[in-house]
């Protein structure tokens, strides 16, 4: 009854040369096949399907040269700019992704404090604006390149402050540049920084 | 606290897995009979003609002593090649990184944490591993370590519908895993997420130039084939270091719930393919109930502490409310129960891979994840996680069976005190592989903490017992990167030995017990007969594979993760 309507099986076991062979050669179809023939074969339709990201999502300026990607975070910090999440690598990627200080650790709150102050003295028009926990929290890839809608408002009379520009027209900018999930249930609102910079600049002048 | 309108699409993700496991579940069960399935016009001769090459045929089937061997075959033959390529990788003509040749023993670590399906690097990708590893030593790693544990469960669980001894031929269950499961999926799944963002290219890096100035390095490559397979394999090695937390590895909401499902679809589906090749589908219930049971207990805590505001940060000047904005370690594009599925899934599947910092989480969810990979088997890795829990049934309906006085036996087989033997010998030398070197290493000096920690702190204790039991788990995922210096040759070596015993040490158990059941005659049922197919069964082996975990490790747990929990630093 456990046999499916097969020949009845071989009793012959395998050689050791046998097992050799059988393990060597699929091992070499293996790099073949996974190792060469599988991402070939994925690169190959992706770059017809979405070209631009399979590409790394690049941004270019209006002057042709690389600004970066959408999906990686770079140092924004000017007074004329909106600023993406602090990176304790300077959004460098070779230097990976550290841990913060665990839950506990006083030196997570020795952190947070820094990164305030910090934000409160460069990032704020004035001192004495509470910064939105989610602008001052480490992130978890150190190159994030989002921000919650309210740590881009926070942003927004520094930044009209040092174009000359009216607090109503930065605003409706960032209100523009909101990504809104899809699905209402799926995902958050955010702000794509490197965009909205970059439209700025577009629109603006580059400060 | 969260509100609970974001919690739906992660219900509805986990619903629709729970759905389509059962079809997907028999599709599996189909593979491993050797039954017609769809594209066997296509891959029938394909198949046919590498059986031919390889010198086997589906009708040798072999002992649980030839399959072993076989298995370790292929995967020595996968751990030399890897060895050999990371050692020296300095020396691969089209290299363009400059990644310098691994010593001995970070390729030691490495080549056991690629063969295991654990992906635990002591390395950071970007800098230290060269494109020839990344294009061809890993895919070969990640499709083979994956197909060797769906294998063996499929071999394991033949033992109960034969009596002649054998369990099936493995090279004959390797490539029918490849051929019908991995290779079409990863590549579907290679593509969506290439739709999502995720770049695939064979370009290294490109320079750009930052709005402020300088130069930044944007590093590319086939990121999104390797991701698919790495999640849909149980692997969880990440391409960047940052893994799945890397917005370039997984740039939406969106992705992060595709990687949630390609984790979830294999394992989730498992006991399906159990009903199907024993063909008494009511029995892959019991296991189905015990996995979800255990998954939305760990699921409901981890995000509920998550969302609990961190008394360690209270009353900062200056910083808003911590209800407002994310926690600490988490990227801003996911909702908090969307990172919280995907890291859930991610350990108790034993992928390993990574969507936020778990070093930054709070201690009752450090604690959830370490539960995933102490019971390794609420559903575990592809294959070996529903191997390990169906040795904790043999040893249950054992147990189980002498507490009422009835013969133990399960869907027809009789229980002897070969196969307790053999089961009880798996689910100890996981303890076994965890604790010894613990021991070792906190007691004998071994552990030498970053300056940005407490040295001796509950924190670090929690991070040294995560790490090897996430190696003897398979899993993969690292607590807190940096809190001490797991790169020395101590913790390599001592890596190495936990991965490769905590992999084949259960493996072997299981073939054993599955090669003894299948040289038995099936017992009809009869008035004694234990009903296995049941509620009662269902919450028996639950509470079972609780208990035996929750006492295996207590002791341990006591010194690290409760202790934070009550306060400690």
């Amino acid at each position: 009854m456990s046999a499916p309507a097969a020949p009845p099986p071989l009793s012959r076991a395998h050689s050791i040369t046998g097992h050799l062979r059988a393990a060597g050669l699929f091992l070499v179809l293996m790099v073949l096949v996974a190792g060469f023939g599988y991402p070939l074969v994925v690169t190959g339709i992706a770059d017809v399907l979405d070209p631009g990201a399979a590409h790394g999502s690049l941004i270019y300026g209006s002057n042709g040269t690389l600004v970066g990607s959408t999906l990686v975070a770079q140092n924004l910090s000017a007074p004329w700019l909106f600023w993406e999440r602090p990176s304790p690598t300077d959004y460098n990627m070779t230097l990976g992704a550290p841990s913060p200080p665990g839950p506990s650790d006083p030196g997570l709150r020795a952190l947070l404090n820094e990164t305030i102050r910090y934000i409160q003295k460069y990032g704020l028009a004035t001192v004495n604006v509470t910064v939105p926990f989610a602008w001052a929290a480490p992130s978890a890839s150190s190159i994030d390149p989002d921000l919650a809608p309210q740590a881009v408002l926070v942003q927004v009379p520094r930044v009209a402050e040092a174009r000359n520009l009216s607090i109503a027209v930065v605003t409706a900018l960032v209100n523009n540049h909101i990504v809104n999930p899809w699905l209402p249930y799926v995902g958050v609102p955010y702000v794509d920084v490197l965009s909205l910079d970059l439209a700025l600049i577009d629109q603006y002048g580059p400060r | 606290m969260i509100e609970l309108q974001s919690l739906w699409d992660v219900i509805f993700l986990v619903a629709l897995v729970v759905a389509i496991a059962p079809a997907f579940g028999a599709y599996l069960g189909r593979v491993y009979l050797d039954r017609p399935t769809f594209g066997d016009t296509v891959l029938g001769p394909i198949e046919r003609g590498i059986y031919r090459l390889l010198g086997t045929s589906p009708r040798r089937s072999m002992t649980a002593r030839e399959y072993m061997l076989a298995v370790l075959f292929v995967n020595v033959g996968v751990f030399a090649f890897l060895y050999v390529f990371f050692f020296f990788q300095n020396l691969l003509p089209y290299d363009a990184t400059g990644a310098p040749g691994m010593s001995w023993d970070l390729a030691l670590h490495s080549a056991a944490s690629f063969t295991t399906n654990t992906d635990f690097t002591h390395f950071t990708n970007e800098t230290q591993m060269s494109l020839g590893a990344l294009f061809i030593a890993y895919p070969l790693a990640l499709f083979v370590s994956a197909a060797t544990g769906l294998s063996v469960a499929a071999a394991m669980i033949r033992g109960w519908v034969r009596r002649d001894g054998t369990i099936g031929n493995f090279y004959v269950d390797l490539v029918r895993t490849i051929s019908r499961v991995l290779l079409p999926l990863a590549t579907l799944f290679a593509l969506v997420m290439v739709f999502e963002g995720v770049p695939q290219t064979f370009t290294n890096y490109v320079l750009a130039h930052p709005l402020t100035g300088g130069t930044q390095e944007i590093f590319l490559g086939p990121v999104a084939s390797y991701q698919a397979i790495s999640l849909l394999g149980t692997n969880g090695g990440g391409f960047y270091s940052a893994n799945m937390a890397s917005p370039i590895a997984n740039p939406s909401a969106l992705s992060n719930l595709f990687g949630v499902f390609a984790m979830m679809l294999i394992p989730f589906s498992t006991p399906f393919a159990f009903g199907q090749i024993i063909r008494k589908r009511g029995e892959a219930w019991p296991f189905m109930g015990t996995i979800l049971i255990v998954f939305a207990i760990a699921l409901g805590l981890f995000i509920a502490y998550q969302a609990a505001t961190n008394p360690a940060l209270a009353g900062i000047v200056g910083l808003g409310p911590q209800a407002a904005g994310y926690p600490v370690g988490q990227e801003t594009r996911f909702s908090l129960p969307e990172s919280a599925l995907f890291q859930v899934v991610s350990v108790y599947d034993n992928v390993g891979a990574n969507n936020m910092q778990i070093g930054a989480i709070s201690p009752v969810a450090q604690l959830v994840l370490l539960f995933g990979m102490f019971t390794q088997s609420t559903p575990g890795g592809d294959g070996t996680g529903f191997g390990v829990l169906l040795l904790f049934a043999v040893l249950g309906v054992f147990v189980g069976g002498l507490m009422v006085g009835r013969t133990p036996e399960y869907l027809g087989k009789k229980i002897t005190t070969g196969h307790v033997r053999w089961a009880a010998l798996a689910l100890l030398v996981h303890p076994a592989v965890i604790l010894i070197p613990f021991v070792v290493a906190v007691a004998g000096g071994f552990v030498s903490t970053a300056a940005a920690t407490l040295p001796g702190s509950a924190h670090t204790f929690s991070s040294v017992l995560y790490e090897f039991t996430s190696e003897s788990a398979n899993n993969g995922s690292a607590l807190s990167a940096g809190s001490f210096n797991d790169t020395t040759v101590f913790f390599n070596v001592a890596g190495a030995v936990v991965m490769l015993v905590g992999r084949f040490v259960p493996i072997w158990a299981m073939l054993a017990v599955g090669g003894m059941f299948s040289g038995q005659e099936v017992l009809p049922p009869g008035p004694g007969t234990l009903q296995t197919a049941s509620t009662t069964f269902t919450i028996y082996i639950t509470l079972f594979l609780i208990i035996v975990s929750v006492l295996l490790f207590l002791p341990v747990i006591a010194l690290g993760p409760l202790a934070q929990i009550v306060g400690g630093p």
